[in-house]
């Protein structure tokens, strides 16, 4: 080795933030793993939660998918195969998935978890229905290790017996001619049909008095309606990234901000501070850092979320600077908690729980109105995270214009943060703070 | 004028005086050694040189001005090479020397230039476009060293850079080094490698529980001992009490007693001979008696009454 060169005063150069941020976007680059984390498990569990929920990332899709169950018919007669066939057809079909199956199979894949539930109708259910000549009882087998669905079933099959109870105490003389009708040796006589079918029809006709108008009734109004006049409608993702975002974008600003803890670990901040340079440029370096760093994670969780997912989000430009926003108060927060934690350990562990708290409490995990009462009431509005959702939400659904007084308040509260942020850890650095 | 002067430093850290009146000074071309063992304030004393730490009290004036009047200016004409690798694994050699080059405050295209000339200087050109963590500890070392030469500074602070590497790497940065001072560099070099004092050092201080204990160039440490011979006495020594052996306090000074051994300086200027006779002829039983040199070791004995590895 040999020195190789003259020793002449260096000439001052221009050297600073982006220089500083040149230097750490190249380590996160290197070293992405910690990022990544933060940026896919948000988007795998919106996929997930929609997958299961949602029954698939369309547009405007909405509601739970198909719902696969067997029917078990051991009574195999008209009415039987007339109930069969309902549930395949019109709004049921696209609802419903039976399978028809014999009971050893249907139980054996309820048990396979392929099945959500099981519906068994008894040999002699027609027979014992028309003629009332016994209760009847349909048989329900619930797959144990689903819960939504089963449940669902069970609705329906409380509203089916709920109707045929009706059916049968209405109209007992016609459910026993019928009976009669189907018992024909040789099948039904189709003239017999036609005459029990003027017969029920005149009754009908005679109780509809009595039941049209209906007293009671409910207008349906359906988001189509919206989509074509608005844009896109309900779409569960878009209403769960935007709050698993907000909370990992916390976690991600919790990452970026700890790489101070790391520098003054790895010895190159005290090697920064034998240089010409002031600690301020240092911490404005790392919220810099941090702020890219999480425009780029927002940007690939709703951005790049959003084609994953086919989410039409309806104010990209209004959702940017919210999210930007956003970027600067989770920064700003983290860096303030980095700053008060002693150590890098201390910094890791609070900050985590933390923004876990904070994304709890703000409504990123759950509906804020799924939340107690008073946290409802009094701690969610306080609470950042419940603004930046809350922005997205309300742009994304059309209903809110506050978004620009929700990316004002987040903004000035970040570079608030920040600055106190900056001065606690300058002086903690100054005095000699070693991880 | 010297380019570094450090006057009375003291630095306490709540009941501990780290550094306790430290003075002395180096001039331009010189390497100034700071010998100790660990813990004894080396790192401290280094560390309020270059404005990490603030003295209690005390002056550092660097090439005329004092650095806490203008510690921009006295950072510009350092460079510091701390004690263990600070650099960033993530990054390559030639990242790491131009990022720090920048923060130094040189321009892009001067950065790039001298990270160039320093790759070829320190043997690393090839390896430039790896990343830090796949270097071996002396490569490390070496790129540690080339980041605080980036922005060509006078004055050098080196805190025990040949920790934990191989002989042959000490050794090219040792060489290394030399050739800097021979360029005018004035450094400071902290070390507890007594053969590296030795070997580098124009003038060593001696610092030990935060005090600067003797320095002087190695001739002049040793002729504190009394001259250039050490008489290293072996025997059954348990119990003897040299100092009240008859004629002893007036021709010998002892530097370290133990069970088995007794070593002395002989006071004034007397023929070895003379000496070894008189030492036989102590009420003790010798069994083995010789005759060595002075090392920075016995002066750290004399001076601590311990031994510096132990």
């Amino acid at each position: 080795m040999k020195p190789g060169f003259q020793i002449t005063p260096a000439r001052g150069g221009k050297s600073g933030l982006g220089v500083l941020l040149a230097k750490d976007l190249r380590r996160a680059r290197r070293n992405p793993l910690p990022f990544l984390i933060h940026l896919t498990v948000p988007l795998v569990i919106t996929a997930l939660l929609g997958l299961v929920f949602g029954g698939g990332g369309g547009g405007t899709s909405s509601g739970p998918g198909k719902i696969k169950f067997a029917i078990v018919d051991e009574d195999d007669s008209v009415v039987t195969q007339f109930l069969r066939g309902a549930v395949n057809q019109g709004r049921a079909a696209e609802r419903l998935q039976p399978v028809f199956l014999d009971r050893t199979n249907g139980l054996a894949q309820v048990t396979g978890n392929e099945l959500s539930a099981v519906i068994i109708i008894p040999a002699g259910f027609t027979r014992n229905y028309l003629t009332a000549s016994a209760p009847v009882t349909i048989e329900l087998v619930k797959n144990p290790a689903q819960s939504i669905y089963p449940a669902v079933i069970e609705e329906l099959l409380g509203a089916l017996e709920t109707g045929l109870n009706a059916l049968s105490r209405n109209f007992a003389d016609e459910l026993t001619l019928w009976s009669r009708v189907f018992d024909r040796p040789g099948g039904p006589d189709f003239r017999v049909v036609a005459d029990q079918i003027v017969k029920t029809g005149e009754k009908i006709e005679a109780i509809g008095g009595f039941v049209n108008p209906p007293r009671v009734s409910y207008e349906k109004e359906t988001r189509d309606e919206e989509t074509s006049a608005k844009g896109p409608g309900f779409n569960l993702f878009a209403f769960l990234l935007p709050g698993l975002a907000g909370m990992f974008l916390l976690f991600l600003a919790e990452v970026s901000v700890r790489d101070v803890y790391r520098e003054i670990r790895l010895r190159t901040f005290e090697r920064f501070c034998t240089l010409p340079q002031s600690i301020r440029l240092f911490v404005g370096g790392k919220v810099a850092v941090a702020v890219v760093i999480l425009l780029l994670g927002a940007a690939i969780m709703l951005g790049g979320g959003g084609l994953i997912l086919r989410i039409d989000w309806r104010a990209p430009a209004a959702m940017a600077l919210v999210g930007a926003s956003y970027a600067l108060f989770a920064v700003g927060f983290m860096m303030l908690l980095a700053s008060i934690a002693q150590t890098e350990g201390r910094a890791d562990a609070l900050g985590n729980v933390v923004a876990m708290a904070l994304g709890l409490v703000g409504g990123c995990a759950f509906p804020a109105d799924a939340l107690p009462t008073f946290m409802r009431e009094h701690l969610t509005p306080l609470m950042p995270p419940n603004w930046f959702v809350e922005a997205i939400r309300g742009l994304q659904s059309g209903a809110d214009a506050a978004w620009p007084w929700a990316a004002v308040k987040l903004a000035v509260f970040g570079v608030a943060l920040a600055i106190i942020a900056a001065w606690v850890l300058e002086r903690k650095l100054r005095t000699g703070v070693r991880a | 004028m010297p380019l570094l002067e450090v006057n009375h430093l003291v630095k306490a850290f709540a009941t501990v005086r780290a550094v306790d009146d430290v003075s002395f000074r180096l001039e331009p071309g010189e390497i100034y050694g700071l010998l100790g063992p660990n813990g004894a304030g080396k790192t401290t004393t280094l560390s309020m040189i270059c404005g990490l730490l603030k003295p209690d009290a005390g002056d550092v004036t660097v090439d005329g001005s004092s650095f806490w009047n203008n510690p921009r200016r006295a950072q510009r004409i350092m460079g510091v090479v701390p004690q263990e690798v600070a650099l960033y694994e993530e990054l390559t050699g030639r990242e790491n020397l131009e990022f720090w080059g920048r923060m130094a405050g040189l321009e892009s295209a001067t950065a790039k230039a001298r990270a160039g000339e320093l790759l070829e200087a320190l043997s690393l050109a090839d390896r430039a476009r790896d990343t830090v963590k796949k270097y071996s500890g002396g490569m490390k070392r070496r790129i540690n060293l080339g980041v605080a030469l980036m922005h060509r500074p006078r004055l050098l602070l080196l805190d025990e850079p040949t920790v934990g590497i191989d002989p042959q790497a000490r050794a090219n940065i040792l060489e290394f080094i030399r050739r800097l001072c021979g360029e005018g560099t004035g450094i400071l070099y902290t070390t507890h490698y007594l053969e590296e004092a030795e070997q580098l050092c124009a003038r060593i201080g001696i610092i030990d529980h935060g005090r600067l204990l003797a320095e002087g160039t190695l001739g002049q440490l040793q002729e504190r001992l009394g001259g250039d011979r050490l008489f290293v006495l072996e025997g059954d020594l348990a119990g003897a009490q040299a100092e009240a052996w008859p004629g002893f306090p007036e021709r010998f000074r002892k530097l370290q007693q133990t069970d088995r051994q007794l070593i002395v300086a002989a006071l004034g200027t007397r023929d070895p001979a003379e000496c070894l006779r008189d030492l036989l002829a102590f009420p003790v039983h010798a069994e083995n008696v010789t005759v060595k040199r002075p090392s920075l070791n016995d002066v750290f004995l004399q001076l601590t009454g311990r031994d510096l590895r132990e």
